[in-house]
């Protein structure tokens, strides 16, 4: 909007300056002719008042002429045979005192006592130039202050105008989440924002209020479907430390169990990802990053060593991070670096690293593992979608997971892969979260 | 000791008591609230299994009666819903510990063991793995007199197997005691071999462990032979 006013309204001024010089030139000569006949009008008018002997003393002279002392203006009347009337304005030039000076003249005859005179008005075209300068100048330093000036109190006032809108973005912006959008009222008269605001807050109403129903459904569903695991699970256990002498069922039953614990495992993390979305984990820990990520390491480490997996780690860019939920970020990172074991050669090496870009502090995990096609990720933190075919065991909700913790505490995460070269996540903690 | 197991689903109370009966507890069974708050009142037992989540009793009042009456049980509150408030409120109120819906069997035996150790025993708690020896309250591992070395994961993972000698436990079960339900891919790796392996070759530079064996498909077990 203000683009646009300040756009139209160069382009007209540009036009305008264009066609200034002409406009003005030819109000200047508008204006010179109608002076001269202004002048014109008087000095007939004194004749007729007083008698041309108010110019011509005597019969014997012919001619009056006055110039002013800079000669950019002289009065002429004279004795003429010229029987037609003329009544008409020229530019041309005359020598006065020696000097060729270009004039613009009124020549206008009339008649006295049967005498023909010719009447001369005549104004330099100089000094008509300097007047058409002058004009010139004083309407561009008009026009630009003119410009200047609507501009900024045209900005001043749209700014004033949007700052409505300006606001309810702010608060679009920064709610990462239906809930979290805050449902204070803007402060403006404007009666169109005011309804805006208001839509806006009922729509987030209606949005947070289904997801809240199809949170509690997940709930639900989940603690129904833990009590018939405990059962199943309880009794598939005693079957198990009965004194069965057949391998084979032991084998059996142990499958179960661990198909069960699947299903546990898929259950709660619906459970765990409901909760995160509604916002039920306390976030009042504050820790040294290389504190989490120290323990993370030597947690992995003997697996990582068993498949001669190298970790590397540099700290020694350390921060503390506060008002968030220790257990949850040790999920968080240790799926990350475990799933990069997990993709990663033996030989292979895993490197992390904490860091601080831009006053936002950063983790950095990479491997040189089997790395990810186009495809694999995009549906990498999409539950439940990211299984690869070669990963028989577990849930492939890990990721899925850390997306959660990582967006219940505002943390970006950022992945680059090329599949055979490797894997890069960046973990960036935003303010306010 | 006897125990009183408060779970609403008879299918669940009875196999929890068929493997308590096991391990020589005597077992009652209360699948009301009402039922549960009637047996605390005349009877004492030394520990109360408590599932929170039961259709007619607020299970914190019922946790709550139970201690305001002085009652010195041992008492594991268990629930479905497994979020972090029931745990702190269980335990303020007076709770010694608390699982979380699935359990394993031997999980729970092994919190009550734990509970009796802290409530009712003081000394030190000695058992014998071959030629090596497990203190349990000062936790370390001994071989003679020479201290062997491992990480607090290596000695949780003995003691739990030790604590239930002769028992097969699945590696699923094992992972579960040593990390909790967690969220996370641990299962996926081989987290618990792994485990087992640095275990043998630190306990195996001072002598046998063959005693801690590998039941092909199914997990590990320590027996006493």
């Amino acid at each position: 909007m203000t683009i646009f006013s300040l756009v139209s309204r160069l382009g007209f001024t540009i036009i305008f300056i264009i066609f200034l010089p002409l406009i003005i030139e030819r109000i200047n000569i508008i204006q010179t002719d109608m002076e001269l006949i202004r002048k014109r009008e008087k000095v007939i008018k004194l004749i007729e008042e007083k008698g041309l002997e108010q110019f011509m003393f005597s019969d014997s002279v012919s001619t009056f002429g006055s110039y002013n002392i800079l000669k950019n203006e002289f009065i002429n009347i004279e004795k003429t045979d010229i029987k037609n009337t003329w009544n008409f304005i020229e530019v041309t030039n005359r020598i006065i005192e020696g000097e060729t000076i270009e004039f613009r003249i009124l020549n206008y005859s009339f008649r006295v006592h049967d005498t023909n005179y010719l009447l001369e008005i005549g104004k330099s075209t100089e000094s008509i130039k300097a007047t058409e300068e002058t004009t010139k100048r004083v309407i561009l330093v008009f026009l630009i202050s003119f410009i200047v000036i609507t501009l900024a109190s045209d900005l001043l006032y749209t700014r004033h105008l949007l700052y409505p809108l300006r606001l309810i973005i702010k608060k679009l912006k920064s709610a990462s989440s239906p809930e979290l959008f805050d449902r204070e009222p803007i402060g403006t008269t404007t009666a169109d924002f005011v309804r805006l605001d208001q839509t806006l807050r009922a729509l987030m109403d209606k949005i947070s209020d289904s997801f809240r129903r199809e949170k509690d459904i997940t709930v639900n569903i989940s603690h129904e479907l833990l009590t018939p695991i405990s059962i199943i699970r309880s009794k598939l256990e005693n079957l198990l430390l009965t004194e069965n002498p057949d391998e084979n069922v032991q084998v059996k039953i142990e499958e179960s169990l661990t198909t069960l614990s699947r299903l546990t495992t898929l259950v709660n993390s619906l459970l765990f990802i409901a909760r995160t979305e509604s916002s039920q984990y306390l976030k009042e820990d504050s820790f040294a990053i290389s504190d989490l990520l120290n323990e993370i390491c030597d947690e992995i480490l003997p697996v990582a060593e068993n498949k001669k997996i190298q970790i590397k780690r540099d700290f020694s860019a350390d921060f503390i991070i506060e008002g968030v939920n220790r257990s949850l970020l040790f999920s968080m990172f240790f799926n990350i670096v475990n799933n990069s074991v997990k993709n990663t050669s033996p030989g292979g090496e895993i490197f992390i690293k904490s860091y601080t870009d831009n006053n936002i502090y950063k983790v950095f995990i990479s491997d040189n593992g089997r790395g990810m096609t186009k495809e694999q990720m995009e549906t990498l933190f999409s539950r439940f979608h990211n299984r690869q075919k070669d990963n028989k065991e577990g849930t492939g909700i890990g990721l899925a997971i850390a997306k959660s913790i990582a967006d219940y505490h505002n943390i970006k995460i950022d992945v680059t892969s090329e599949p055979g070269k490797g894997t890069e996540f960046y973990f960036s903690f935003l303010k306010n979260s | 000791m006897n125990i009183l197991i408060v779970e609403d689903e008879r299918a669940l109370a009875e196999e929890i008591a068929s493997f308590l009966k096991k391990e020589n507890f005597l077992c009652e069974i209360a699948l009301t609230g009402t039922a549960a708050s009637e047996k605390i009142a005349i009877n004492l037992y030394d520990f109360i299994l408590l599932d929170l989540g039961l259709p007619d009793y607020n299970g914190f009042d019922l946790l709550k009666e139970a201690r305001e009456a002085g009652n010195e049980a041992g008492i594991i509150i268990v629930t479905a819903r497994g979020a972090v408030e029931d745990k702190v409120k269980g335990l303020d109120l007076g709770a010694d510990d608390y699982l979380a819906k699935p359990f394993a069997l031997i999980e729970l035996y092994s919190r009550i063991q734990a509970v009796a150790r802290r409530k009712f025993q003081v000394n030190e708690q000695v058992m014998n793995l071959g030629e090596f020896q497990l203190l349990i309250q000062s936790r370390k591992i001994l071989f003679g007199e020479e201290e062997v070395e491992v990480t607090k994961k290596e000695y949780e993972l003995l003691q739990y197997l030790a604590f239930n000698r002769d028992k097969v436990l699945t590696r699923h079960q094992l992972y579960e005691h040593i990390w909790g339900n967690v969220l996370d891919d641990r299962y996926d790796s081989n987290f618990i071999d792994v485990h087992v392996k640095n275990i043998r070759r630190k306990l195996g530079v001072y002598g046998s462990t063959t005693w801690l064996e590998t039941v092909r498909g199914i997990g590990y077990r320590i027996s006493t032979d």
